[in-house]
């Protein structure tokens, strides 16, 4: 009988599969991991405490900064948060435009998340490049609507920053055409794909009880099995209005998360397309021309959430009456789905690793904050 | 559970009908169209395959006109002036405080200009959100489409406000619709503050050309005053129906320099203890009319001397004129003798 | 879809666990200025709940109530009144608005039983408050430093923590 040792490996900070500046502490016995804990803080830069620093509309360009990947889905939630505190009213139609954009939103972040997570399984570029060139169509989308194409900082307290412009719908339409065919494509490439199945199924399972107990939001919750999407648990903005269905996974594992990630896209895409049915008639400008953008909140704490496509990402506020903060949180997803990053990795090898951690889908921006 | 306006779907982990073997051959496929379909070119959304990128150095991709990447100044074409008043608005809102801001004030009064005498920009520092021209209510500050911006060192990003004047047309090119909803309002604005802008606070740094003959200009309209007081004390010093700010300053400088040049000669005045920045720029101003003036009189003037007694409120006014009368006459002397 | 209200949880936190319930006081957001009004306090109308009892109240949250979903742990600091509070924010899985519990420990000796043992999720939270407000789960398996450095000292999200300034500059290396 041979005598085993085990031993403990650092896997990052810098590494091409972590995503940005993290680390692992993996503990393994041969190829076995027996222990992994994760250790972050390399890209920490106090963005709670900066925020208490700055006025409430000062903080809007930060949270793009929180998930640089779904920057138009953080303005929203900081958004819907003080317009709770202090009462502001949204007219319908930038309503649309908000949902619009945190839709296209969640379409580019899962072809980019397929993209990397596929990536870190060997398939180099492949999948990526594919991913990449409609993230592109619909960043180019934004930029045109915000001036941006990553940091957008769109919206504004009771509405978003400007109109449409002209051409974005026709725009959007061409893009809608594509659609279809870009997700079946990728499904094709990836469902029945031998390798991937390889590399996914039975990998990185996390029963459902498991699931809630580590408080995982966002696609990896619903890979276990569990329909909890804020859009239809605690409608917010006009999520009440819109026809889709939840995808979940049965098994918990990265191919089941996979699955749910190519089907959430097309969800996404019935949504716009019922937005653009309404949009011509939804009401009211771009913008309340009554809110204030300086605003200056009565005493009193909110915490609002929405369904980002990492998960729920929730600001706890709470304001001592004048035009700064007092406290300002950040509940972020990707943080919280590292959690069991090591329970969903022991037993597995050390290859795996890169594969369970690409499925989380994790930005460093929002884990180190 | 259940949930409203939808369903849950339990995503299908069975296979199709696919051999072993099949579902690699079915992804290469795919990767096989789109290496096909890469000697076209991608024409426009709806498509999924074909070569969508550029060769970035020699083509570029249009931008559209919202695009933002960082603030810069604007001037109007025709009369050289800023848009910018120095309201603080921007240096107030901007999430990084990148932006710093002295405004201009009037070299005779002190008051107040509504205008910039710097504007500072930390482009290393800014983040790009695009609050200061969002916020800016003279249409002022706009964001620049310039992308190319890098550097060899951090202090040659630190933008004062020479570097950050763009004229009006340029900014009219880049997104002429934005500047078509804006323009009337921000014309009005101009207008309103050049009206009040002595001298040549206000005009575009760069152009140099505008400000030697808006010089000119306020050096003529000074020049005329002291011409005609210095042969006859008495006459009028200047024609009382033009009263805009300048000429009104000039006409003040003007009659300092005559009643300095009345005085009886004595040696030269003491410069005053501490001079700030402002009042030391226009004593300078002042000398340099009262110069030209008694270059234009064509007599070498004699040095001037605080008169002995004087109200109190009027001490200070004239300590400073005699200052800038005896710089004057001693500039005018040198420039006599040099002649 | 459940739809239990603040003051709901309140009048069944008193029936069924009594004593865990207290008083929530006002608290200041800023010591009272020198002159003029000072801003109102701030009030909730959140269960407060014993800060050593925590735990109790939770797994009430969760077994009987069915709230299972541990959304966040926040930690605010009322410099004034000296006390830190913790809002534990919970949902149910069936969907609707959340719950809060919220605690209040003193600052000299901010000790909470930690909610880890029961809550796995609960540990990146845990961890995270007591990196930057320097508050001692009782029973957390593994309470270090999450973003700052271990050697790092002082508590960076404290109120009275300094601003500026940086030991670390000009210390000789």
């Amino acid at each position: 009988m041979l005598k085993t040792e085990e031993l403990q490996i650092n896997i990052g900070p810098q590494h091409p599969s972590t995503h940005g500046v993290f680390r692992m502490l993996v503990t393994v016995d041969g190829e076995t991991i027996t222990d992994l804990k994760p250790v972050f803080g390399y890209l920490h830069r106090n963005h709670e405490q900066l925020a208490e620093m700055n006025t409430y509309q000062q903080n809007m360009p930060y949270t793009d900064r929180l998930d640089y990947f779904n920057a138009m889905a953080n303005n929203h939630a900081y958004a819907i948060a003080v317009e709770k505190l202090v009462g502001i009213e949204v007219p319908e139609r930038a309503e649309y435009i908000r949902v619009l954009m945190v839709e296209l939103t969640r379409i580019l972040n899962h072809a980019g998340a397929l993209g990397f997570l596929i990536n870190d399984m060997g398939a180099w570029q492949t999948q990526l490049a594919f991913g990449m060139r409609e993230r592109e169509k619909i960043l180019d989308l934004f930029e045109s609507a915000s001036g941006a194409r990553l940091m957008c900082n769109y919206f504004r307290f009771g509405g978003v920053a400007r109109d449409l412009p002209a051409d974005f719908m026709p725009r959007l339409k061409d893009l809608l055409l594509a659609m279809p065919g870009f997700v079946d494509e990728m499904e094709r490439l990836l469902r029945e794909n031998e390798i991937l199945l390889q590399r996914s199924e039975g990998i990185g399972i996390l029963p459902q009880e498991l699931a809630l107990a580590y408080s995982v939001t966002g696609p990896v919750l619903r890979g276990s099995g569990v329909a909890y999407d804020i859009r239809k648990a605690e409608p917010y903005s006009i999520y009440d209005r819109f026809d889709f269905d939840v995808p979940v996974g049965s098994v918990g594992d990265v191919y089941d998360r996979i699955l749910v990630r190519i089907e959430e896209m097309r969800q996404s895409k019935r949504i716009i397309e019922q937005i653009i049915e309404q949009l011509p008639d939804a009401q009211g400008g771009y913008m309340n021309p009554k809110a204030r953008q300086n605003v200056r909140p009565p005493v009193g704490d909110v915490y609002a959430r929405v369904e980002t496509p990492k998960g729920e990402l929730g600001f706890y506020l709470v304001s001592d009456g004048s035009t700064k903060p007092y406290r300002y949180k950040v509940r972020a997803p990707s943080f919280i789905n590292l959690t069991p990053l090591g329970d969903m990795c022991r037993g597995y090898k050390v290859a795996d690793v890169v594969v369970i951690l690409g499925s989380i889908d994790i930005v460093m921006g929002e884990v180190d904050r | 559970m259940d949930i409203p306006r939808g369903n849950i779907i339990v995503m299908d982990r069975r296979r199709g009908k696919l051999r072993v073997g099949q579902g690699l051959i079915q992804g290469l496929k795919v990767v096989w169209d789109h290496w096909a379909g890469s000697f076209h070119k991608n024409e426009n959304f709806s498509q999924i395959h074909g070569t969508f990128t550029v060769e970035y150095p020699d083509e570029r991709l249009p931008l559209p006109q919202t695009y933002r990447n960082m603030p810069v100044l604007l001037y109007d074409d025709e009369s050289g002036h800023e848009l910018c008043t120095g309201c603080y608005q921007c240096q107030r809102i901007c999430p990084p405080q990148v932006i710093h801001i002295t405004q201009a004030k009037d070299p005779v009064t002190g008051k107040m200009v509504p205008a910039a005498t710097e504007f500072i920009i930390e482009y290393d520092a800014c983040m790009s959100c695009g609050f200061c021209a969002e916020v800016c209510p003279f249409d002022s500050i706009k964001m620049d489409h310039v992308y190319e911006l890098s550097t060899a060192d951090r202090v040659s990003l630190t933008m004062r406000k020479a570097q950050l004047n763009r004229p009006i047309s340029y900014y009219a090119s880049i997104a002429p619709d934005l500047w078509a909803e804006v323009q009337a309002g921000a014309m009005k604005k101009l207008q309103g503050s050049i009206k009040r802008r002595p001298d040549v606070i206000g005009l575009a740094a760069v152009l140099t050309e505008k400000i030697k003959a808006r010089r000119l200009e306020l050096a003529a309209a000074a020049a005329a005053a002291p011409a005609a007081a210095a042969p006859a004390p008495a006459a009028p010093a200047a024609p009382a129906a033009k009263l805009t700010p300048e000429e009104k300053a000039a006409k003040l400088a003007a009659m300092k320099a005559t009643n300095a040049n009345k005085g009886v000669a004595a040696p030269p005045a003491k410069a005053p203890v501490e001079l700030s920045p402002a009042d030391a720029k226009a004593a300078k101003l002042a000398a340099i009319k009262a110069a030209n003036a008694a270059k234009q009189a064509g007599a070498a003037a004699p040095p001037a001397e605080v008169p002995a007694e004087l109200p109190p409120t009027d001490a200070k006014a004239a300590k400073l004129a005699a200052i800038k009368a005896a710089n004057a006459a001693k500039k005018a002397a040198e420039q006599g003798n040099s002649e | 879809m459940p739809n239990l209200r603040a003051e709901d949880l309140r009048a069944l936190l008193g029936r069924d666990l009594p004593g865990l319930l207290q008083e929530a006081y006002p608290l200041h957001l800023a010591p009272p200025p020198a002159h003029g009004h000072a801003p109102p306090p701030f009030t909730t109308a959140d269960a407060l709940v014993d800060a050593d009892r925590i735990i109790e109240a939770a797994l009430y949250l969760r077994d009987t109530l069915g709230y299972a979903f541990l959304s966040d742990i926040c930690v605010v600091d009322y410099l004034a009144d000296g006390v830190f509070e913790l809002v534990y924010r919970f949902y149910h899985v069936e969907g609707g608005p959340s719950l809060a519990l919220k605690a209040r420990v003193p600052r000299e000796s901010p000790q909470v039983p930690s909610l880890t043992p029961h809550w796995p999720g609960a540990n990146f939270h845990e961890r995270e408050a007591f990196d930057l407000y320097g508050i001692t789960f009782v029973g957390h398996p593994f309470l270090r430093r999450i973003y700052m450095w271990d050697e790092f000292e002082g508590f960076p999200m404290r109120r009275d923590f300094p601003k500026q300034g940086d030991k670390y500059i000009g210390e000789e290396e």
